[in-house]
């Protein structure tokens, strides 16, 4: 790994992770994240995930892979993740590619994203 | 009078016709034959001159002619280009996103739907879905008398989009139809949320967000208790 | 299949190396950034900025590598940004199985080549078996 490559921090409140991608991610970075969260989610026990994606430009169908494979893992370790903030050209383009995301949970920004983990939590 | 008089240097002033003659060639319409002597060839010199002034006249009436079709046909191509800006505009004019109340937005769609027009009215309720945070958005296709594949297909892809941003898209309004020109073309509706009516479908979004509990009308709004239904 | 033929009236605007996913990082923001001074809305940006993301990543993953060229000209009388992907890699024996949705070679999800497709204007490929592969992408502005 480069030393000057750069993490994308995970930010834990209560029981949620925060995360915020801020970068345009290449493949590897992507994926080094998707495990950074699931061992956060080990370490920490957080019962759910909020990824702010409202500054990325651009989801290709890899890291729109790896964004809803989170997801699945992330539920299968009894944590639910939040897609937030997506862009409408982003939606727009992740759609006409053909990636729908099923079974993603998508919310319009951060507190919405946080209302809605808070319910699934008083739910179960 | 000698025969040899009548035509005087002829040899030099048939070479001067022919330089003449190549410069008109080349393009110089300013040059002319100058001869201080009358005889014979000054005839033939005059009228080489007169065809010259002819030519220039002509040259300049059709330079003239094609300016000014070059002038109309820039003319015309001004006004395509208001046609198509105005096409533009009529087509966001057409499709006004409003937020009806907390939470929710409305979209009626009213004429024929092209593809462009779908597209733009898709990308605009994107827009609006981001701008005010709405989480329900209505899709109201009451005025709409006929949808082919493509168009419905962009409706479909709408709602998909709604939902990854994480705003649920209801569409309403559907014409007996519309409804028998989707099942024909054999597209399936079946992800997507229908009610008959704007009504219904109001109902629908108010009941979900709570705003509608019991028949009675919830709302955070200060000026408003609650509303009867 | 035909090959790719170039027309002498493009005018070349950047010439991007594909050797690592740094690169591929580089060469959409490059796109992308042509997208927009063509005048191209935030969606179509971001429709070519995809599109050739995928293409990127099929020839650092396949081919190793190769070669980006970013060109805007008239195509069709209308202004065009062309995007042209060079490779020395092995090539594709079947184009129209790779051009299927859901088809994959590499582990993927087989959106790469019919997804990218759907999001250009015009999409050419000619490839041959051990010699390599051209993808050329076109949006209209």
């Amino acid at each position: 790994m480069d030393f000057n490559e750069k993490r994308i921090p995970i930010i834990k409140i209560r029981d949620y992770l925060i995360v915020s991608i801020q970068v345009d991610m290449h493949d590897r970075l992507a994926l080094q994240l998707q495990t950074q969260i699931l061992e956060e989610i080990y370490r920490t026990g957080a019962k759910g995930v909020l990824i702010d994606i409202s500054t990325l430009e651009m989801v290709d169908s890899f890291i729109g892979r790896v964004l809803s494979g989170m997801a699945s893992m992330a539920a299968i370790m009894d944590a639910a993740v939040v897609i937030v903030g997506m862009q409408p050209a982003v939606a727009i383009t992740l759609v006409e590619l053909g990636l729908e995301m099923p079974g993603v949970d998508t919310a319009l920004n951060m507190e919405l994203g946080m209302e809605m983990l808070e319910k699934r939590l008083n739910k179960a | 009078m000698e025969a040899n008089t009548e035509i005087k240097n002829a040899k030099v002033r048939i070479e001067h016709i022919e330089d003449v003659l190549s410069s008109v060639a080349a393009g110089d319409l300013d040059i002319r034959i100058e001869s201080e002597i009358e005889d014979d060839l000054t005839g033939v010199e005059q009228a080489i001159n007169l065809l010259i002034d002819d030519l220039t006249h002509e040259l300049k009436k059709s330079i003239k002619m094609k300016e000014d079709m070059e002038d109309k046909l820039r003319k015309i191509q001004d006004q395509q280009k208001t046609i198509l800006q105005q096409q533009e505009d009529l087509m966001e004019l057409s499709s006004p996103v409003s937020k009806v109340w907390d939470n929710i937005l409305i979209l009626p769609v009213i004429g024929t739907l092209d593809s462009q027009r779908t597209q733009i009215m898709m990308e605009n309720l994107l827009l609006k879905i981001v701008s005010t945070g709405c989480t329900t958005a209505i899709l109201d296709i009451t005025g709409v008398p006929t949808v082919d594949t493509q168009v419905a297909n962009h409706l479909l892809k709408t709602v998909t989009a709604a939902r990854l941003l994480g705003a649920e898209c209801i569409v309403s309004g559907i014409s007996p139809a519309i409804a028998q020109t989707i099942v024909h073309l054999g597209i399936n509706l079946s992800n997507i949320l229908t009610k008959a009516t704007l009504q219904s479908a109001m109902i629908y979004a108010m009941k979900k967000n709570e705003q509608l509990v019991d028949g009675k009308v919830k709302t955070n709004f200060t000026d408003i208790d609650d509303i009867q239904l | 299949m035909n090959e790719i033929v170039s027309d002498k009236s493009w005018i070349l605007l950047e010439r991007c190396p594909i050797q690592n996913e740094h690169d591929i990082v580089k060469a959409r923001q490059v796109v992308r950034q042509f997208g927009k001074e063509a005048g191209m809305g935030i969606v179509d940006q971001t429709r070519i900025t995809t599109a050739v993301s995928e293409l990127f990543r099929n020839m650092f993953l396949y081919a190793g590598g190769g070669e980006v060229l970013v060109e805007k000209g008239i195509v069709d009388e209308r202004n065009t940004l062309i995007v042209t992907c060079i490779d020395q890699g092995p090539g594709i024996a079947n184009i129209e199985l790779a051009m299927t949705d859901g088809y994959t070679s590499g582990g993927g999800m087989g959106y790469g080549l019919p997804g990218s497709k759907r999001l250009v204007d015009r999409f050419e490929i000619y490839s041959q078996v051990n010699k390599g592969t051209t993808i050329r992408v076109m949006k209209w502005k």
